[in-house]
């Protein structure tokens, strides 16, 4: 009977242990512990070429944001991909845009993504920012997590300002852009406007008129997916831009005191928000998403849809025949301060540092940026191109032509906030914080609050 | 007749080791996976980690309560979530509680199809919080949901989830109660199927009422499962804020305390897609969190044991 026990005691310890060196790692198969190259031990162009890795299969783990026409486009591609590499398969994961940061970390510090989409970096804590925490892509970089890519070849297939403002960091490139955005500018229902007698408005006084003949008509003047929150002051962007056409200047203004949220210029910026917010977008769009703002908008009783260019392809998805422009959002009484369209470098890829498969990631953003696979990509995804060869030969490249010239990178992209501020001291967010979508009635009130809470946090550093 | 477990359980030499040999890869792995990271969470909240590998951790002393707590508007914002945090608690609990109570005795009741009125109540509990969130984004359209049609009917308009924060706030509220009292009625329905017949029907012929039947019977011997149910309704939703990121997402006026953990430490609270992920941090406001509830939970087991020795010694 003892020996039994021993034995039955014995086997139930040795079934733990089992257990236990089942669920631990295995090292020896782990990426971590297979030579993976550093950042800079990336195979430069200029060395020999390394042995072909291709011999054994290759599963590439590639991560990107959700983007309707860009995962189409993705899919599509990496099909062909796959057929021109056939020992290469790749593992596409989508995660939402507001997701992408924390599965691009998470998955980068556990070693298990190849190559990551990454937005343009922006929010760089400048020297009059004190006590600013750097942005997440600076920190990613700082920890050695993403591949140096400078001087390989497929990164002089991009304009040289992309390569330098949105994928670099103290002289190395990271990451290559593949498209830049306008957030500024709204979409405008010419039939609509045609019908009522009206031209497609310049200035702020035009808007408020238009807005007042469409709805005395029956119709509504504007809608946005409302019911996700950004897209309402998003869609106030444009308005934000006309009122400070140097938005770079507007961020340093406000942390250094020479602009104030409450100083005249900015109080009617935050009235003609309140008007934007209260007045002119149509009810019910608390509950509409942003993806269901196209559809509803190619409906066609509807004027105007304050929004970034990329819903060009659902709107001609959801209506082919819908005829429509998009123009700069005209907040200023100015038509010279609207003529500018703000936005931000959108997608981009990079490489994990600790890669196992680093000429397979490498070939992947080679064939990718190949000028025909890319053209493809800019006409799918309706981005501003980041490749000088390739042209935005769609419905919406015919009618941002005229304002690309006047391109510019947008508040959002240098906006830090300082530590302490409070809740309400992006003043840029103000649209949305106006009734219905949050309690302020009150834009002097509401300007007030938000200087407080910049000044607050301002003074705790 | 000689107890056999006495003899494995306090018997001399080695065989007095079995129990705790047993029980080690048990409290090993809570070890690992629930104290480990609980401690890890009360350093890394002196600290300003990033989550990040590779980044360096620096010790910041005491530096994230003090912004936390003290630094700023950001602390005014802080202190309020932690009061809606309370709110949503109160309601939550309250509300959950009762209701789930009042499911239970009516479906302990020889009510005609009752097992499907179970089902129905505790189909909410095995849906995930996406898909919870989703149904009542669905059902709280303003523009032609149908709690929206049900309001015309009687004159009410509302922007449910994304109007006023108060009204946003007020339906998290109601979907967390969905979403849960289907827990709060089985736990109850548990307790009530153990009370013995017998004891009603001695009540009965003393002349007790239905009224009596619950106060004197029920209630009383109800104790362990309305405690269960009391200290589990607190601590959820002091700990709750997945729901309010599916149905709300981060918007000022709507914070509770869990959200503003997760907003924090995963670079969620500018609305910017490269914030910075301030774990350190967030593990500062996680601890406040930890106290919120250890506080209000040894006060309310406090409560409870109170209510155990009243009624059960």
């Amino acid at each position: 009977m003892k020996k039994s026990l021993t034995w039955r005691l014995a086997a139930v310890l040795l079934a733990f242990g089992l257990i236990g060196a089942a669920c631990g790692s295995d090292d020896s198969s782990s990426p971590a512990t297979t030579a993976a190259p550093a950042a800079t031990d990336a195979p430069a162009p200029d060395e020999p070429e390394p042995e072909p890795e291709m011999a054994e299969d290759v599963t590439l783990r590639v991560l990107v944001h959700q983007n309707p026409p860009m995962v189409e486009f993705m899919e599509a591609f990496n099909e062909s991909f796959e057929a021109s590499h056939p020992h290469i398969t790749i593992d596409l994961s989508v995660v939402e845009a507001g997701d992408l940061s924390i599965a691009t970390q998470t998955r980068l510090s556990a070693n298990d993504i190849d190559v990551v989409g990454i937005f343009g970096f922006s929010n760089a804590a400048q020297s009059y920012m004190s006590g600013a925490v750097p942005p997440n892509w600076q920190t990613l970089i700082e920890a050695g997590l993403l591949m140096d890519l400078t001087g390989q070849p497929f990164v002089d297939n991009y304009d040289e300002a992309t390569i330098a403002d949105a994928g670099s960091f103290n002289g190395k490139v990271y990451s290559i852009n593949l498209g830049r955005v306008s957030y500024s500018g709204m979409f405008v229902n010419k039939d609509l406007l045609a019908a009522n007698g009206l031209e497609v408005p310049t200035t702020w006084g035009e808007l408020v008129t238009a807005c007042e003949v469409v709805k005395a008509a029956g119709n509504e003047c504007m809608t946005v997916g409302g019911a996700d929150g950004w897209p309402v002051f998003v869609g106030a962007y444009g308005l934000l831009g006309a009122m400070y056409p140097d938005q770079e200047a507007l961020v340093e203004g406000l942390w250094t005191g020479d602009i104030t949220w409450d100083d005249d210029q900015s109080v009617e910026m935050f009235r003609r928000m309140q008007i934007y917010t209260s007045d002119m977008l149509e009810q019910g769009v608390t509950g509409l998403s942003h993806d269901a703002g196209p559809p509803r908008y190619a409906a066609g009783d509807v004027a105007f849809m304050p929004t970034g260019v990329w819903q060009a392809p659902a709107l001609e998805s959801a209506e082919p025949d819908f005829d429509w422009t998009y123009v700069p959002f005209p907040g200023s009484d100015n038509a010279e301060d609207n003529q500018y369209l703000f936005g931000k470098y959108d997608q981009g890829w990079a490489i994990a540092a600790d890669t196992p498969h680093p000429e397979a990631a490498l070939a992947y953003l080679e064939a990718f940026s190949e000028p025909d696979n890319y053209q493809a990509f800019a006409n799918a995804v309706g981005f501003i191109p980041t490749q000088p060869t390739a042209v935005l030969d769609t419905h919406l490249g015919r009618e941002v032509a005229p304002f690309l010239a006047n391109y510019r990178v947008g508040f959002e992209q240098y906006w830090v906030a300082p530590a302490g501020a409070g809740q309400w001291a992006n003043g840029s967010q103000a649209a949305a914080w106006f009734s219905p979508f949050n309690e302020w009635t009150d834009h002097v009130a509401l300007a007030a609050q938000a200087q407080a809470d910049l000044q607050a946090g301002l003074d705790a550093n | 007749m000689k107890i056999v477990t006495r003899d494995y359980l306090f018997a001399r030499g080695w065989r007095s080791a079995a129990p705790i040999l047993l029980l080690l890869p048990g409290f090993g792995l809570y070890l690992l996976i629930a104290v480990g990271p609980s401690l890890a969470t009360a350093v890394y909240s002196f600290t300003d980690a990033t989550g990040i590998r590779g980044i360096a951790i620096n010790w910041l002393g005491f530096e994230n309560y003090d912004e936390f707590l003290f630094r700023g508007a950001a602390s005014r914002d802080n202190i309020a979530a932690l009061w809606r945090t309370l709110v949503f608690s109160f309601f939550v609990t309250t509300i959950q509680f009762g209701l789930g109570l009042v499911l239970a005795v009516l479906l302990n009741s020889r009510l005609r199809g009752r097992t499907i009125f179970r089902t129905i109540f505790f189909m909410p509990v095995i849906l995930g919080v996406a898909i919870q969130g989703l149904i009542w984004k669905l059902f709280l359209l303003p523009g032609g949901g149908p709690v929206a049609e049900i309001f015309s009917w009687i004159g009410w308009s509302s922007e449910f989830l994304g109007g006023q924060p108060r009204q946003a706030f007020a339906w998290v509220i109601v979907v967390q109660i969905w979403a849960n009292v289907g827990i709060t009625m089985v736990i109850f329905l548990a307790g009530m199927q153990t009370i013995p017949e017998s004891l009603y029907e001695a009540a009965r012929i003393d002349g007790a009422n239905g009224w009596q039947l619950f106060r004197n019977v029920t209630w009383p011997l109800l104790t362990p499962a309305v405690n269960t149910n009391f200290l589990l309704n607190i601590v959820g939703s002091l700990q709750a804020w997945q729901l309010f990121l599916v149905l709300i997402g981060y918007r000022p006026g709507t914070q509770v305390l869990g959200y503003l953990v997760f907003a924090e430490g995963f670079g969620q609270t500018s609305g910017s897609v490269s914030s910075a992920f301030r774990q350190g941090y967030a593990a500062a406001a996680s601890i406040a969190l930890f106290m919120l509830v250890l506080v209000i939970a040894l006060a309310a087991n406090a409560f409870v044991s109170h209510r155990e020795k009243k009624y059960l010694s």
